[in-house]
């Protein structure tokens, strides 16, 4: 270390843009001083697509099949957020099923999000054999959506005033057996995981961020949690269903990779306690109300936020009293998590490097929009 | 009770360090926020600051551009305090707003975003460039006058620029 701080012999990395453990197009260009990192620049934007001045070309009803592509591993939450966030600025009402049936799959999607980033980030760190039991269980969850939602990743079943289709058989049944597995897999889990030693090794006190510095670079979501700040949505705004329901909000203390991962793997149990109620109490009726083919907002501006599984997802709406909005801005929680990096890395391994950039679980496509 | 009394005080903490400042009330069961603070460019940086000390965060920042100069809208809230707080104000074409990335980190990567989609600019930001669209795009596409498909004949980014 002393020789670095007297001649410079860095050299530039680039990691990514194609790189599988940068889940998605981005690209850190890294300034290393042997195999420590000196600097970092996230850039980002090889996805940008330009959802929000898509949604200030054409109506809310035409920008709905686009929410699901924005965060493609929310795609029922993002779904579920707009179709919230439209509702209440233009005054639509839900049946109650609906409302209930959005929330359980919600719950499901964050569960199958969690899942993926779960198996994901096990890969990045060297190992295999957890990546292949959880996208065993995500694809039994994948298959119970897609009995009711038609697809399996980018869907689109979400209404103005409520869903595009009821529950079936093969839904309910699919998620009968769904349930308790997740719970023994989970388990499993954390036998296999958790109480690992090259695991806890791995992550325990790499890239820690206290609840300070996570509340300033505006983190939101499992990450902010960590960091032993309990804040959520859910519970802060409470939208839909969410008051009614007894969950709770899983916290860290550290901050670190380890806290990550344990607050989104009890978030799971949390999401799946969540579903059991919902469905123990579904109400009979109908799931979709008339809604205006083009609901149109009086002017003004409209603020909906959303807890998605990587935090919070802010919708802010300005009508200009047209059918096309005049500004549809869409905060994505990835997006400021992402950009703690050039404050977090310095100092770190590149090794630990991965190890950070997995436990932040960002979405690409979520952050360019 | 809470939320009203930690607002009341912030409302006298404000006007104390940054002259009287005009408060709308809204609609949070609407709108989601309970207040929207109209102000001058040279405020900003004095209620931001105001707002950290108070241990408000910005959750972000844009921009919505009517065709008349820009109007730069920042959200800050407590966390689970419940409240919200909207803060505009106006810029007349060209004129810089204050960058506050040093008060709040956050607003670094939010104030590139509003310069790459509006062509904004933030006076004091450390490395205000382009974050989403690539860094040689001469146009900023959520402006009111701009028209998609006229810039996108296929070969318009340098892709070799590296």
């Amino acid at each position: 270390m002393l020789r670095a701080t007297l001649t410079d012999d860095t050299f530039y990395l680039n990691l990514g843009p194609q790189h599988p453990s940068t889940h998605g197009v981005l690209h850190l260009l890294l300034r290393l001083d042997g195999e420590r990192i000196v600097e970092c620049e996230p850039i980002i934007g090889y996805s940008h697509r330009g959802h929000e001045h898509m949604a200030q070309q054409r109506t809310l009803s035409q920008f709905l099949p686009n929410t699901g592509r924005m965060d493609y591993l929310a795609a029922l939450m993002y779904n579920h957020a707009y179709c919230l966030a439209v509702e209440r600025a233009c005054g639509i009402a839900v049946p109650p099923r609906a409302e209930y049936i959005r929330v359980i799959c919600a719950e499901l999607n964050r569960i199958g999000s969690h899942l993926l980033w779960f198996g994901a980030y096990l890969l990045d760190l060297g190992g295999i054999t957890p990546f292949l039991y959880a996208f065993d269980d995500r694809e039994d969850l994948l298959a119970v959506l897609g009995e009711i939602t038609g697809s399996r990743l980018t869907y689109n079943y979400c209404r103005f005033g409520g869903v595009a289709r009821d529950l079936n058989q093969a839904f309910c049944d699919g998620l009968e057996a769904f349930i308790p597995k997740m719970r023994r897999r989970l388990a499993d889990y954390h036998t296999l995981v958790s109480k690992n030693i090259i695991f806890i090794n791995r992550t325990r006190g790499i890239g820690v961020v206290d609840a300070d510095t996570a509340l300033a670079a505006g983190f939101s979501g499992p990450c902010l949690r960590a960091s032993g700040v309990d804040y959520d949505v859910r519970r802060a705004e409470p939208y839909s269903l969410y008051p009614e329901l007894d969950f709770e909000i899983p916290t860290g203390q550290n901050g670190d990779c380890f806290d990550r991962f344990m607050v989104r793997l009890q978030e799971i149990e949390q999401s799946l306690r969540i579903v059991e109620q919902a469905l123990e109490r579904l109400p009979e009726g109908e799931v979709k109300a008339p809604a205006p083919q083009h609901p149109t907002p009086d002017p003004g501006d409209y603020l909906f936020t959303y807890e998605s599984a990587r935090g919070r997802v802010g919708i802010y709406l300005v009508s200009g009293g047209g059918r096309v909005p005049l500004r549809m801005k869409w905060q994505v929680p990835s997006f400021n998590n992402l950009s703690v990096l050039p404050s977090l890395l310095p100092g770190t391994l590149v090794a630990d490097t991965i190890a950070i950039l997995g436990s932040i679980d960002v979405v690409m496509p979520e952050i360019d929009r | 009770m809470e939320a009203e009394a930690s607002l009341h005080e912030l409302k006298r903490l404000l006007d104390d360090r940054c002259g009287s400042l005009s408060w709308q009330e809204a609609e949070p069961a609407l709108c989601g926020y309970s207040h929207t603070i109209w102000l001058e460019v040279e405020r900003l940086r004095c209620l931001a600051r105001v707002l950290a000390d108070s241990g408000l965060v910005l959750e972000f920042i844009t921009a919505v551009d009517r065709g008349h100069g820009l109007e730069l809208v920042y959200f800050f809230s407590r966390p689970a305090a419940g409240w919200r707080l909207k803060v505009a104000l106006r810029t007349a074409e060209g004129q810089p707003a204050p960058s506050i990335c040093d008060i709040y980190p956050v607003a670094n990567w939010q104030e590139r975003e509003v310069f790459d989609m509006f062509g904004q600019r933030f006076d004091g930001h450390p490395d205000l460039k382009r974050i989403l669209l690539p860094a040689d795009a001469d146009f900023h596409p959520l402006r009111h006058d701009f028209q998609a498909g006229e810039q996108h004949d296929g070969d318009h980014f340098d892709l070799e620029r590296d």
